[in-house]
């Protein structure tokens, strides 16, 4: 049957309103997960919105309305500070990501044609995922160090005579963490568009005179651009939510937003927590909502 | 006779298109149905909803008098085979055709000496003795062919659908296969109902032929009447064994096309107006244009371009008004081949009885 | 693109710099693993090469001023919430997605719901689930409100990785065993989940990986008992030591055992299907 595979979709939505067993079926198999989602992330994140216009008392907080919480949050140095620390680091490990990640991403992609050896080292990118996360973090310490093994062989091969100090525990260690950590996420998406990128169509600009340079202008980089948006997203969303990078690699001198809510709920400040909790919440929102808007990935992928 | 499975007036629709458009067809006990129809022509869809993977939008379905409406396919007791063979890949050839002995829901065989009997008696009778062990990835597109209908033969069902059994093999096989399914029907008196959009399989299989298009049932009969009587251009067309001229009929004995006219036997409801004429292909006579043409034939002008040649016969097209390509037909089991020179003209001569005229 | 050496080779050199840096930490770390012990600290240079820290954290060594790491109880209830966490999102997850082989009304909705569980960050669950569970006065514990947030995250990856088996899965194999007198749900036991078995095994190490490091949502939610990532998190904020780094490679040996035994049971039901075949081949 040559049929459009929209009408047999079509008929299978209006076979589904006919028919009641398929349709009790359906509900009885999508029930368990919707519900598991609904109960335990929806109901917690409004939870969450609800809680911060409690009262908080010292260490307790009473279901009293009020904007209190609020109003301290942007009335604080500190804590608007970390907002913007935040929205600094994320952007910083974004644009880092990307530029570190992006010759990588072309070279697999565009570079090796042998479909296995483009598996193998895209897999050899994702093997430092099956360690711990936390030892991944905690692993640039003995790296970073004022005795780290970067300052041995700087000092080694002569660039530098006394160590430098400032590469551990400030801002500096907590963006080179994320980036080794984050990076791969922005490779893999890139160069899966790159790879499908038809090479007859580069051919066809050269032939035509163009330089490299305005291949890569006008043909690739467009080309691969849903590639970078997605690695965005999946970069920014687990960026904006970090708290154990910073933690660890700026010896609590960094404060994300993250951070602040980890402090916050250790001194059982839950109000204040979900004040940060829903600020967070509403700036990987808009950013994942811009991300969205640059490249409609529905069409793209 | 009795209809064993009576469909009436079923509607089936994907979304805006008509898949099946009021269809009604009843098949006999103990009979081997082609169903005809070219792809788009709803007749893989008919066999579904016949099994039960899809739900007519209108219309009943009666096996042996008992209407199917809302009864689940694992209830129906029909056997359905599929182009793809759709063969359990994770078991041996006994596995597959012992499957629905032991899991269907209505009396599973339980005694494993009783399935073992019943599932080899089934392999020896579609020639696969001796290749139970095998894995079904381990054995050819025909010994496949052969476990799906075992398969499905085993559990002895009333009546057997077959999507397009042959499409997935080769043309040899494709012929040894026709024959096999014939004799393994008339050894076990089910009735088969085959799915084909190939003509020559059509008429070579079924005690009668069932043509569809667009969802419509155009013409049932036995094989005989559909080559010869198409019941419309359409299904000329679809045969595609016919020379066809379209233009207009006039005076109620002559048809006019392009610059040529001939007079044709008129039938019961000729009249003035558009139509079709039809010409088989083993119909025509090609003879040196110089000759003229004897009494009672008729016939056109046109150039030779080329033959092919195909062993019990030969095709020769020719070039006639308009660029028109027309094809005729040689057995060769009752002559020699004969040598036109490209680029000659012929006449190509019939006679009008054998001619068919559609308005 | 191939037509350009210069480029070329650059961009190799750069991969195989790039691939350093995503492994130089490691390289680092497990060499400091193997300082020597107890008064060895957790930089260079190498006082002398030991196994100390390895026998440190099996409580091999004589007591010194370096607690052992907590590990003990803390691996079994991780252990134990892996198992619970992967069994859970394997099941919801293929149920999911087989209800997605046919078009139903909300299945939008549904799938970025299911999605979302991937996307919101850790913390904001954990935090979302430890308030309700303050609201309600349910105490948090690492088998109830922490398991619940881990299912939340893995679920997805268990949905979309059943989603794409299914999207390849042949459906005629269903039909015909339906033709032949098999109801449904056995159909699906006996002929459609085996089928998908390599999706199922892969969606289980998905969710055993993720549930067994999982930390951020982990750790508003597991209350007063740790999970293994939180006891190591604790060591964190006061002085760490080599034995930490020790730790680290035997967790990544122990998640390449994981791995090993994935491509052990994947070789394994690919080959039950071609066994009958091989037997046929040795007769």
């Amino acid at each position: 049957m040559q049929v459009g595979s929209g009408a047999v979709a079509a008929a299978r939505l209006a076979a589904e309103k006919k028919d009641p067993r398929a349709r009790r079926i359906t509900a009885i198999l999508v029930a368990p997960g919707t519900i598991w989602m609904i109960l335990f992330l929806v109901v917690p994140m409004l939870m969450m919105v609800y809680v911060s216009f409690w009262t908080q008392k010292t260490f307790t907080i009473e279901p009293t309305l009020t904007v209190r919480s609020w109003v301290a949050f942007f009335s604080s140095e500190t804590y608007f500070g970390a907002l913007l620390r935040t929205i600094k680091i994320w952007l910083i490990v974004l644009a880092a990501t990307f530029f570190v990640g992006y010759p990588t991403a072309l070279f697999i992609g565009l570079f090796i044609k042998n479909k296995t050896i483009q598996t193998i080292v895209l897999v050899l990118c994702v093997v430092p995922f099956w360690t711990s996360f936390l030892i991944r973090v905690l692993a640039w310490r003995p790296m970073l160090g004022k005795e780290g093994a970067v300052n041995i062989v700087l000092q080694k091969i002569g660039v530098i005579s006394q160590p430098i100090e400032v590469l551990l525990f400030t801002e500096f260690s907590v963006v080179i963490g994320m980036t080794q950590i984050y990076v791969v996420f922005m490779v893999g998406p890139i160069a899966f568009m790159l790879s499908r990128i038809d090479p007859s169509l580069i051919e066809a600009a050269r032939d035509l005179g163009a330089s490299t340079w305005r291949i890569f202008r006008t043909i690739i980089f467009p080309l691969s651009l849903p590639g970078v948006v997605v690695g965005a997203i999946f970069v920014s969303v687990m960026v904006l939510g970090e708290f154990a990078t910073s933690g660890a690699l700026s010896g609590r001198k960094v404060n994300l937003l993250g951070n602040i809510i980890v402090t916050q709920v250790g001194s059982l400040k839950w109000a204040f927590a979900a004040v940060v909790g829903v600020i967070l919440t509403a700036v990987m929102a808009v950013v994942v909502a811009a991300l969205l808007r640059l490249v409609d990935l529905k069409k793209e992928l | 006779m009795t209809a064993i499975l009576d469909i009436q007036n079923v509607t089936k629709l994907y979304g805006n298109e008509v898949a099946l458009d009021d269809l009604s067809v009843s098949l006999e006990a103990n009979e081997y149905i082609s169903l005809l129809g070219p792809s788009g022509s709803g007749k893989s869809t008919l066999l579904r909803v016949i099994a039960g993977f899809e739900k007519p939008d209108a219309g009943e379905i009666f096996l042996e008098g008992t209407s199917l409406v809302g009864i689940p396919a694992h209830k129906r007791g029909i056997g359905f085979v599929s182009q793809s063979f759709a063969l359990f890949p994770h078991m041996s050839v006994f596995d597959n055709v012992a499957f629905g002995l032991r899991h269907r829901e209505d009396e599973p065989v339980r005694d494993e000496g009783e399935i073992t009997r019943r599932v080899n008696d089934m392999l020896a009778l579609v020639g696969l003795v001796d290749l139970g062990d095998r894995g079904v990835n381990q054995i050819s597109g025909g010994q496949k062919q052969r476990v799906a209908l075992a398969r499905t033969l085993v559990a002895d069902p009333k009546i057997i659908l077959l999507d397009e059994p042959l499409g997935a093999l080769d043309a040899n096989l494709r012929s040894r296969m026709r024959v096999e399914l014939r004799r393994i029907r008339q050894q076990l008196g089910i009735t088969f109902m085959h799915v084909t959009g190939n003509e020559q399989e059509a008429l070579t299989m079924g005690d009668r032929v069932a043509v569809l298009d667009s969802g419509r049932l155009v013409q049932i009969a036995d094989p005989d009447t559909v080559y010869n009587r198409p019941a419309s251009a359409r299904v000329a067309r679809f045969l595609d064994c016919y020379n066809m001229f379209e233009g207009r009929c006039e005076d109620g004995d002559r048809f006019v096309a392009g610059g040529s006219s001939f007079p044709y036997l008129p039938a019961e409801d000729a009249q003035a107006g558009p139509g079709i004429y039809c010409v088989r292909f083993d119909k025509i006579r090609v003879a040196p244009a110089s000759e003229a043409s004897r009494p009672g034939e008729v016939g056109v002008r046109a150039t030779f371009i080329t033959s092919e040649y195909s062993g019990p016969s030969i095709m020769y097209f020719f070039e006639g008004q308009g660029s028109k390509v027309l094809e005729v037909e040689y057995h060769l089991s009752h002559r020699q081949p004969d040598e036109f020179s490209p680029g000659s003209e012929y006449a190509l001569l019939w006679s009008p009885g054998d001619a068919l005229v559609y308005f | 693109m191939e037509n350009r050496p210069l480029l070329r080779s650059t961009l190799a050199i750069y991969t195989v710099l790039f691939i350093g840096f995503l492994y130089a930490p490691f390289v680092v770390l497990g060499i400091l693993s193997f300082q020597s012990g107890p008064e060895g600290g957790p930089q260079f240079p190498i006082i002398e090469w030991s196994t100390y820290w390895y026998r440190h954290i099996f409580g091999l060594t004589p007591p010194s001023r370096v607690a052992p790491l907590p590990i003990g109880e803390a691996l079994v209830r991780s252990m134990t919430l892996a198992f619970a966490t992967m069994v859970t999102s394997t099941v919801l997850g293929t149920m999911t997605a087989q209800a997605f082989r046919r078009r139903f009304k909300g299945s939008g909705f549904v799938f970025y719901l299911v999605v979302l569980g991937m996307i919101v960050p850790g913390v904001l669950v954990g935090l979302g689930i430890a308030l309700v569970a303050n609201t309600l006065g349910i105490p948090r514990a690492w088998w109830g409100t922490a398991f619940v947030a881990h299912v939340l995250y893995t679920f997805p990856f268990a949905f979309l990785v059943m989603l794409a088996i299914f999207n390849r899965f042949d459906k005629t194999v269903e039909e015909a065993a339906w033709s032949l007198g098999v109801p449904p749900m056995r159909t699906f036991r006996k002929v459609t989940f085996p089928l998908i078995f390599p999706g199922v095994l892969s969606s289980m190490l998905f969710a055993f990986t993720l549930s067994y490091d999982e930390f951020p949502r982990t750790l508003f939610a597991a209350g007063a008992d740790l999970t293994l990532p939180l006891a190591i998190y604790g060591t964190f904020a006061v002085e760490i030591h080599p034995n930490i780094f020790a730790f680290g490679v035997l967790t990544t040996l122990f998640s390449f055992s994981l791995l090993a035994v994935y491509g052990f049971l994947m070789a394994l039901s690919v080959r039950s299907a071609k066994k009958v075949a091989i037997q046929e081949e040795i007769a």
